[in-house]
């Protein structure tokens, strides 16, 4: 299957390119420093899902469920928590 | 680099700008929501203003669009909300009308987005691909196929399956009070734009109407859960499989390890068969016979991402025939 047909690449082009490539810079600095905001709400949603999973289940399939060991539980490593890569 | 990851954004946060790329006519509006710095590849929110006209035409990529509200009419035709397109590069489609305004979903999967006026197709379109399907009219919510499976209350509709790569394009719904308690990531890049409704994942909080990612592979999210319903879009560059797990914290390299060692263990042969291709950790691309021609295996892997060396540590590109030696050879 044909990706793309052939064609040169004006300079009009190259550069909306270019500036959109900018911006998109400028959003993803701003999606990490709110997230980075995020992080204190964010390790009380990840206990609540720890103590679920224990409780009610961890989801294994569909709903089929399993109630996870306390011994299975993951332990926060010391490296920094991102979640945007 | 190909696109970053992008999550979560919501269009609604900023105004459309005008389309001023060579070739669009007036009366197009834009929202950037991710591009490919690479190649130009992009997704966006796109407005046609009230009366836009767009003259028969193609682009030279791929072209997807999804109508979200407002219609777009041909002579023969109207394109009403829920109204799915997948143009194969080169299809040229007839003049497009926007009376009353349209607002759409636009997605270029392998270039910059374009648009020549033409009233034939080019000779390399292929218009068998062409896919034009009213998502909301004619087609029912079916469960998800893929194993394991999201939760029940997550109901999806097919609209573009790509039989080589299995790369899918789908609309997406989650009943109120869906929940699923697991933490997902995928091998292939998944996408998705919110229609309508607000749901909640783990990682990144609430993404609302109007709320949209891309997700490189092998990235968490979930915990997942959804209080009053969710309308979506998504979309996939390769197969979709959710490797389910709860750890919080892994990587996305762990995440990737992870993913590989499984497969050892659903296909040992096979895995032990690609691995050993070469003798050394070679990018071995295995010829399919169903596209002989799919080019170079070596570089083909390599635009995958697959490095490989000779176990010494180093990254060789090529294996390039050693540079003669000037001057006569010395006779033994």
């Amino acid at each position: 299957m044909v990706k793309v047909i052939e064609h040169k690449v004006s300079r009009e082009v190259k550069a909306w390119l270019k500036k959109e490539a900018v911006e998109q810079k400028a959003r993803y600095k701003k999606i990490v420093a709110d997230q980075e905001a995020l992080s204190p709400k964010r390790d009380k949603w990840v206990a609540e899902f720890l103590e679920r999973i224990q409780t009610r289940g961890f989801n294994v399939h569909a709903d089929m469920l399993r109630k996870i060991p306390a011994s299975e539980i993951p332990k926060k490593p010391r490296r920094k928590f991102k979640v945007v890569f | 680099m190909a696109r970053p990851h992008i999550e979560p954004f919501v269009d609604r946060d900023v105004p459309f700008k005008k389309m001023t790329l060579p070739g669009f006519p007036k009366g197009m509006h834009y929202k950037m929501l991710s591009l490919d710095t690479d190649t130009g590849a992009c997704s966006m929110t796109v407005m046609y203003e009230n009366g836009y006209r767009q003259p028969p035409g193609m682009s030279y990529a791929d072209m997807e669009l999804f109508i979200m509200s407002g219609y777009l009419e041909t002579d023969e035709k109207r394109y009403t909300p829920g109204t799915y397109f997948w143009v194969p590069p080169g299809v040229h489609l007839p003049e497009l009308r926007a009376p009353r305004g349209c607002v759409a979903l636009m997605f270029y999967n392998y270039a910059e987005p374009s648009f020549v006026e033409s009233d034939s197709d080019h000779p390399l379109a292929e218009r068998d691909n062409l896919t034009i399907v009213n998502s909301y009219e004619d087609m029912h919510w079916t469960s998800t196929n893929f194993f394991p499976a999201t939760a029940s209350g997550c109901l999806v509709k097919v609209l573009r399956f790509d039989q080589r790569t299995q790369a899918f394009t789908f609309l997406y719904c989650m009943t109120p009070n869906f929940w699923q308690d697991n933490i997902s990531y995928h091998d292939c890049a998944e996408e998705a734009y919110h229609i309508w409704g607000t749901s909640w994942m783990m990682q990144f909080g609430n993404l609302p109407t109007g709320g949209y990612f891309w997700r490189p592979p092998y990235i968490n999210h979930g915990a997942f859960a959804c209080k009053l319903g969710t309308l979506a879009l998504g979309r996939t560059d390769s197969q979709l499989y959710n490797h389910f797990h709860f750890n919080p914290w892994s990587t996305p390299e762990e995440n990737r390890e992870r993913a590989a060692s499984r497969i050892l263990s659903w296909k040992p042969e096979l895995y032990r068969w690609i691995e050993q291709q070469g003798g050394h950790n070679h990018p071995h691309v295995p010829n399919d016979f169903e596209y002989p021609d799919q080019g170079d295996p070596h570089a083909i892997a390599h635009a995958h991402g697959v490095p490989h060396d000779h176990g010494d540590g180093h990254h060789h590109h090529e294996h390039e025939e050693k540079p003669k030696r000037r001057g006569r050879r010395r006779k033994r």
